[in-house]
């Protein structure tokens, strides 16, 4: 380094004392400066490129919850034995058949049944498998095998992959809501964030910081598996080191520890991928695991550790409390009943089977002691309008009622048309949703750099809270410091909220090559957090930052240009709106608003522009070139418009581009045999609770063409998987 | 455009400063020149950007408010200008904003409407340098007039003259322009800084 400051700033100020000239001086300037405005704006560049990639993140998040809130709506107010026979009515419960399954709680309770289902012992590892084998009960020396194997790319038999989540589940369920740890000094705590399938992120941090072990104590925050390729190694391995090392493993579950989210967001199709015959048990098994995982980790009583974050009433002795497996997923409350008390409903009341069943049945857990009120097993009928607090139920229930209705698109007037035809238990639901509250507010929410705790609309749950929260609940709990994880940083880590708030992420190159490090957070007893941060593959090391900036740039852009390209005819229209001559010309202010409006993700257009728009004159552009511009500049997008097969209706391959991850979803929620394979009256189906949740047209003759010129083997079913691959709807997410 | 006289600047012409690249060119008039070298008055400074690149502008201007009340801190206008395609030097930002303390700096916060008359400020005074500026001034560190500088020498003059730059800012600066020797060829390098 030629910066000895220490030695030669006296030396050069003795050498160059008369000769420090006005040029020298100009010239460093003149370095500085420039030095500055690159930096500057490349800061601008790669905030802008941030900005884009997490808002495409978070409204494919937002759309998972409004999808699901939707079929929440359908299961709620659309029942078997409804006295309408309106056709309408009637295929939205066909609707609801097709996706009751996805709320049906565990169906095995016993231990028996599970042993039954779960049953590997009749799997067996033939003489070809060459993978690693494992005994058990788990030691330190399988959970490394484990590790090397899977360094080498090979893959654990089905038959120990569920004995090992066997044996997990059943430690899982001993194990409290929120873990305590004790910091010592001679055992550094390890806390890792996000790590999303990244199993090159995983190896670096055992490498840079070694295996866990008693003597080296680790706190996963969720968010183990979506998005990368290797969700189930990272989570084989975690599950193995927590069955050898129980009390010095912990565990908190994420918000995408959740099968719903799964359906989107790529683990369930690597699940499926990589265990054909076994995969659909081995899911339902993680379903279970998932619901078992703790929901907070809390080191000295100082230190509190969740996912996401927390809201104005996070209260740890209420998490203590909840029964954390009933919520198989957190997007959805427990069976919400509509209360009885409602004013625009209708006094009809049916039984409604299905819940009643379902509802109020627990599973019986061998070892979790619950200190929950085992009353809730069976809670007396509230009638309709004996009870103090109804009018408070009335209200609250009311409220979420009418809010899940918006959430899922619905407008108020259907909202109350089919209340008064639907069914109405009136079973109290108070605690449930506030249990259900509280575990979603630490498994979603974001900090927010204002005061105050207002929901947050980006992600669809939880809340967005201010410092001044985080100062209540810290105080209110009597704790020092929030550590959470849930948004990608570019330094692997951030402080917020005057530090009292860190959020550390583990899954480097997130985005993209080159995007973002990783982070791991080491505290001794004094509490005091020491980052270590560091980016898997060797290639992005040596990009320089200009070159980082620039590729993670150039991979928003596109993903950006697909998003517009999808969204093409609504932004026609939207502009024709503002050209009403028909010039094909807009103004930029218009196409900034219009294209925010059209897209909704919150982008600074106008800084955007000169990297989206070729050219504009006088403040003005072409809209249309500006779109054929779009399939130009990503020729890849150019192929959704030459397919090898004809369709009729154009407006359903727009549907289809814009919608893919829904349709993907509803796809393989439908295929409850985890085959692959709907048969073409599913497809149909598919398509009609799509156009239900969207409420757009889409003609039947155009899906029963579509079904016909997909069905490639011609024998009446379709593979999911070659329908997405074949419109290139795989490309879209291609770069996820 | 008249070049304005201002020592700190280099001595070469200075061309007109675009700012980022706006659809409609502003054109504004020479504004009045500050009248003394303390304080700059901002008040007299009259807008002269196009509505357009006023909205651009403000777009930009959001997009670095980290907290969320449609403002920012003191410490944050020179870059933002920075990124708009402007080249102020820190000093010149400090006098605009009245010469703050380092405190105020990071605790003060000011508006858009506050901004826009900073930003025509410098847009009218540009310090814009070309190539030859550039080369000019590296040349004279070329002590042996052979088109190279030594890059110690380069490093010690950006960490003790001017607006000093850190450590690490100039390892940034420097990563692979020097050669085996440690020397830098300038009108290289000079090609390096400024193909951003």
């Amino acid at each position: 380094m030629g910066c000895g400051m220490g030695k030669s700033e006296p030396l050069l100020k003795e050498c160059h004392k008369e000769s420090i000239s006005v040029p020298a001086i100009s010239a460093a300037l003149l370095i500085q400066r420039w030095y500055r405005q690159h930096v500057a704006r490349l800061e601008m560049r790669r905030r802008c490129t941030w900005k884009i990639f997490q808002s495409i993140e978070y409204a494919g998040e937002q759309d998972q919850i409004k999808l699901y809130n939707f079929f929440g709506f359908l299961m709620d107010h659309f029942t078997p034995a409804s006295s309408e026979s309106k056709t309408d009515l009637n295929s939205s419960l066909l609707h609801r058949n097709l996706i009751s399954h996805i709320f049906r709680k565990n169906e095995i309770c016993l231990d028996t049944e599970w042993k039954r289902y779960f049953c590997y012992k009749s799997i067996e590892v033939t003489k070809s498998y060459t993978g690693p084998h494992l005994t058990f009960p788990m030691t330190f020396c399988g959970v490394s095998k484990l590790v090397e194997a899977f360094k080498h790319k090979e893959q654990l038999h089905a038959r120990y992959v569920l004995q090992l989540l066997e044996e997990t589940w059943r430690l899982l369920r001993t194990f409290p809501n929120i873990s305590h740890v004790i910091a010592c000094h001679t055992k550094p705590i390890t806390i890792c964030g996000d790590l999303h399938g990244h199993l090159e992120d995983l190896l670096l941090i055992f490498y840079k910081n070694g295996l866990p072990s008693s003597d080296k104590p680790y706190v996963f925050n969720g968010d183990f598996v979506d998005r990368g390729k290797h969700s189930l190694e990272i989570l084989l391995i975690l599950f193995g080191f927590l069955l050898v090392y129980p009390n010095d493993v912990h565990l908190n579950r994420g918000n995408h520890e959740d099968h719903i989210v799964n359906l989107r967001y790529g683990f369930t199709k690597e699940v499926l991928g990589k265990y054909r015959v076994h995969g659909k048990k081995i899911l339902k098994l993680l379903q279970m695991i998932f619901s078992w995982l703790p929901l907070a980790t809390v080191i000295d009583n100082k230190v509190l550790i969740v996912h996401g974050g927390i809201s104005d009433t996070t209260d740890l002795d209420k998490i203590a409390r909840v029964d954390r497996q009933k919520y198989a997923s957190a997007l959805r409350p427990p069976k919400m009943k509509v209360h009885g008390c409602m004013t625009k409903m209708n006094e009809n009341r049916e039984r409604e089977a299905f819940g009643q069943v379902e509802g109020r049945r627990r599973v019986c857990s061998l070892t979790y002691h619950s200190s929950a009120p085992d009353h809730r097993h069976d809670l007396p009928r509230r009638s309709l309008n004996n009870t103090p607090v109804c009018s408070k139920l009335d209200l609250s229930v009311d409220e979420k009622l009418n809010r899940r209705c918006r959430l899922s698109g619905f407008d108020q007037a259907r909202c109350e048309l089919k209340k008064s035809d639907s069914y109405l238990e009136s079973k109290t639901t108070e605690t449930d949703l506030d249990e259900w509250k509280q575990i979603v507010d630490v498994l979603w929410s974001d900090p927010m750099p204002q005061n105050g705790c207002i929901p947050n609309e980006m992600r669809g749950g939880g809340y967005y809270w201010g410092p001044d929260v985080t100062e209540e609940v810290l105080r209110r709990n009597n704790l020092q410091l929030l550590i959470r994880s849930h948004e990608c940083k570019q330094d692997g880590y951030e402080f917020c909220h005057n530090r009292r708030v860190i959020t550390i992420f583990s899954a480097s190159n997130y985005y993209e090559v080159g995007s973002n490090r990783g982070a791991f957070i080491r505290m001794g007893p004094d509490l005091v957090p020491h980052f270590i941060q560091y980016q898997a593959s060797t290639t992005c090391r040596e990009l320089t930052l200009r070159q980082s900036v620039g590729w993670t740039e150039r991979s928003a852009l596109q993903a950006l240009r697909e998003q517009l390209f999808v969204h093409r005819s609504d932004l026609i229209s939207a502009f024709q709106e503002f050209d009403p001559n028909n010039k094909g010309m807009i103004s930029v202010t218009h196409w900034a608003s219009t294209t925010e409006r059209v897209l909704n993700l919150g982008l600074p257009w106008r800084v955007l522009r000169p990297q989206l728009v070729s050219s504009t004159q006088h403040g003005m552009m072409d809209y249309q070139q500006w779109i054929k511009e779009l399939s130009i500049t990503e020729p890849k997008l150019e192929q959704y418009s030459l397919l090898p097969f004809q369709i009729s209706d154009n407006s359903i391959l727009d549907t289809m581009y814009k919608n893919h991850s829904n349709l993907e979803t509803i796809f393989r929620i439908i295929d409850t045999d985890h085959s692959g394979l709907i048969s073409f009256k599913e497809f149909h189906q598919t398509w009609e609770l799509l156009r239900s949740h969207l409420k757009t047209e889409i003609s039947a003759k155009a899906i029963a063409d579509l079904a016909q010129s997909i069905d490639f083997n011609k024998d009446g079913s379709i593979d999911i998987n070659e329908f997405l691959e074949a419109f290139r709807l795989v490309d879209i997410s291609a770069h996820n | 455009m008249a070049p304005k006289k201002d020592v700190k600047a280099p001595a070469a012409a200075a061309k007109k400063a675009e700012p980022a690249k706006a659809a409609a060119a502003p054109a504004p008039e020479p504004a009045p020149a500050p009248a003394a070298p303390a304080a700059v008055d901002l008040s007299a400074v009259k807008i002269e950007f196009a509505a357009d690149v006023i909205d651009d502008y403000r777009e930009s201007f959001g997009l670095f408010d980290r907290v969320g009340d449609s403002k920012v801190a003191y410490i944050q206008i020179a870059d933002i200008m920075r990124a708009l395609g402007q080249n102020p030097t820190n000093k010149e930002v400090a006098k605009m904003l009245g010469n703050p303390t380092p405190e105020d700096m990071t605790a003060k916060r000011v508006e858009f409407e506050g901004f826009l008359p900073m930003m025509q400020t410098v847009v009218n005074n540009p310090n814009k340098a070309v190539y030859e500026d550039y080369v000019e001034g590296l040349r004279v560190f070329d002590k042996e007039g052979n088109g190279t500088v030594m890059g110690a020498e380069l490093r010690i003059v950006l960490s003790t003259l001017g607006e000093k730059m850190t450590e690490a800012e100039i390892d940034a600066l420097m990563t692979g322009q020097e050669d085996e020797n440690g020397c830098v060829n300038y009108e290289a390098f000079v090609k390096h800084i400024m193909s951003v």
